[in-house]
């Protein structure tokens, strides 16, 4: 009984944790601008990060070492600054647009304008870090996440999508000039939903539960299952966004106009559905984040880390996490719009994943970590395959997004 | 060369832990003495700041210790060692070590200000 409510816990946790600022903002603006055009990049990303959550908790179930220890052990601590500087920099843009994705949620909520409503956010992220004990960083907003469901909800009351939103599907009705925002936001899925902080997180999280070989199981039903069904959740965003905001011709430039399609479909209700998933998804992304950054930092340096300590027993873990939301929060009060900024830290992740990722390949291949459960060959050939894939969506999509100016 | 990939394995980067179970860092470098022979044998573990720039280049080295004057050095003689591999056992508590000791000067400085640190039991222990 246990043992099965572990398992729907971790599921549960998975489809709440999905969806985050980075999924919302390219769900709505790929729906918007390209129909379902773009659901192949959602599908491909959530194959991707089915297989490196996996490899990261059967890593750290076996080992008993989370993804940065191992770094910094096999590779060196020249090598780790390459991984750690990339997440620095990718984790900061996608640490801010979550606060502000807070921040608009809450606005949305109370009508007060969410540059004020920013600082309250990352005192709250803050706070709850602080004082939250690692199941409840964890389940909490996972299990309120549920109400990313909604989406799917909406397109049944809305009748289904028509069939000239279908054809989008497999036919992309892509303009010339509209190749490069295409791209762009191809990118920006990929490095959306294929999180590097995710992935630290979980390795760490399976350490901060107690993991062992037995939780294998566990591991791969949280993946599989918890990522296909969060990706549900954002494939439905897309439709929603191609159903409503397309024929609108709504850009879903920001985080307000891509609620706009829940409130065709619920009116008022909508609206503050769309801002509690909103508010729910990104608060918990917030935390994962600045955790993740904190695991990482600590992890690799050798210092106490894990909330099961009292903040004094692990100073510069907590340390860290201070310093981080301050950065945060200095870098939002620039005022740049949360949807905008995730796009960026989207692309940006996709570009750096090589760095994040590689590593991988070499751990997951060790017997000294893995003994018997070294990955098989789907798991490197799919490594390679996504390794390469997110590179050069990036690369291509880069230079075309400094031309237009990030329009 | 056997001896120094030996080395690099089981020595350097590997997490220490003391014997009651505390993170004292990881290693970031190792020193030793060259006897006349040629033969050289290791003396101590190092950890610290100033060590791990001095793994970027022995030359950003000088820099690091003229900034922080080896405040935050620390040095481990080799016999305090337990077991090698990838953690690094050390045979005392955690006190016996020169490591770790900014852990206690953030706590006082700046989490100590912020309800729910667990500051008091921290301070009652010590």
């Amino acid at each position: 009984m246990k043992r099965l409510l572990d398992v729907a816990l971790g599921i549960l946790t998975a489809i709440g944790g999905f969806v985050d600022v980075g999924a919302v903002a390219t769900a709505g603006a790929a729906g918007a601008k390209f129909g379902l055009g773009l659901v192949w990049a959602f599908l491909l990303a959530t194959v991707a990060i089915m297989l490196l959550v996996e490899m990261s908790g059967r890593l750290t179930a076996v080992s008993g070492k989370p993804y940065a220890a191992a770094i910094r052990e096999h590779f060196g601590f020249k090598f780790y600054l390459l991984p750690l500087t990339s997440e620095l920099v990718a984790n900061g843009l996608m640490f801010t647009a979550e606060i502000g994705g807070v921040a608009i949620a809450l606005s949305l909520l109370t009508g007060i304008s969410w540059h004020l409503l920013f600082p309250v956010a990352a005192i709250a992220v803050f706070l709850t870090v602080w004082f939250a004990s690692f199941e409840v960083i964890e389940n909490g907003p996972a299990i309120l996440g549920l109400v990313t469901l909604s989406f799917v909800a909406a397109i049944v009351v809305l009748g289904g999508p028509p069939r000239e939103v279908v054809v989008t599907l497999w036919k992309p009705d892509v303009k010339p000039d509209d190749l490069g925002e295409y791209m762009f936001l191809a990118a920006a899925i990929l490095g959306a939903i294929i999180s590097p902080y995710l992935i630290f997180f979980y390795s760490s999280g399976a350490r901060e539960e107690g993991w062992s070989r037995r939780s294998l199981g566990l591991n791969k039903m949280t993946a599989i299952i918890g990522m296909g069904f969060g990706s549900v959740t954002a494939i439905a965003l897309v439709t929603l966004s191609a159903m409503v905001l397309g024929p609108m011709h709504i850009g879903g430039g920001t985080l307000g106009e891509v609620g706009l399609s829940m409130a065709t479909a619920f009116g008022r209700t909508g609206t503050v559905l769309f801002a509690l998933a909103l508010l729910i998804t990104c608060f918990g992304a917030c935390l994962e984040v600045s955790l993740s950054m904190s695991y990482n930092l600590a992890q690799g340096l050798g210092w106490r880390w894990g909330e099961h300590h009292k903040p004094v027993e692990a100073a510069r873990f907590n340390l860290t996490i201070i310093v981080y939301v301050l950065v945060a929060v200095a870098i939002g009060l620039l005022g740049v719009d949360p949807l905008q900024l995730a796009l960026l830290g989207s692309a940006v992740t996709a570009l750096l994943l090589p760095v994040a990722l590689s590593p991988f390949l070499v751990i997951m291949n060790d017997k000294h970590y893995l003994g018997d459960d070294t990955n098989g060959w789907i798991s490197n050939v799919g490594t390679i395959g996504i390794i390469v894939m997110a590179f050069i969506v990036a690369a291509v999509s880069m230079p075309l997004l400094v031309l237009t100016g990030g329009a | 060369m056997a001896r120094k990939l030996h080395v690099m394995r089981d020595l350097v980067d590997s997490q220490m832990l003391s014997a009651d179970g505390r993170e004292l860092g990881r290693v970031a470098d190792i020193a030793g003495t060259m006897a006349a022979d040629g033969s050289v044998e290791l003396t101590d573990i190092l950890t610290g700041p100033e060590a791990l720039v001095g793994r970027l280049g022995t030359r950003l080295r000088p820099a690091a210790t003229a900034l922080l004057r080896g405040r935050l050095e620390a040095r481990i003689p080799i016999s305090e060692v337990k077991t090698k591999g990838m953690v690094l056992r050390l045979k005392q508590d955690a006190e016996a070590y020169p490591v770790g000791d900014s852990e206690p000067w953030i706590v006082e400085h700046i989490l100590r200000f912020i309800p729910g640190s667990g500051y008091r039991a921290w301070k009652a222990e010590r």
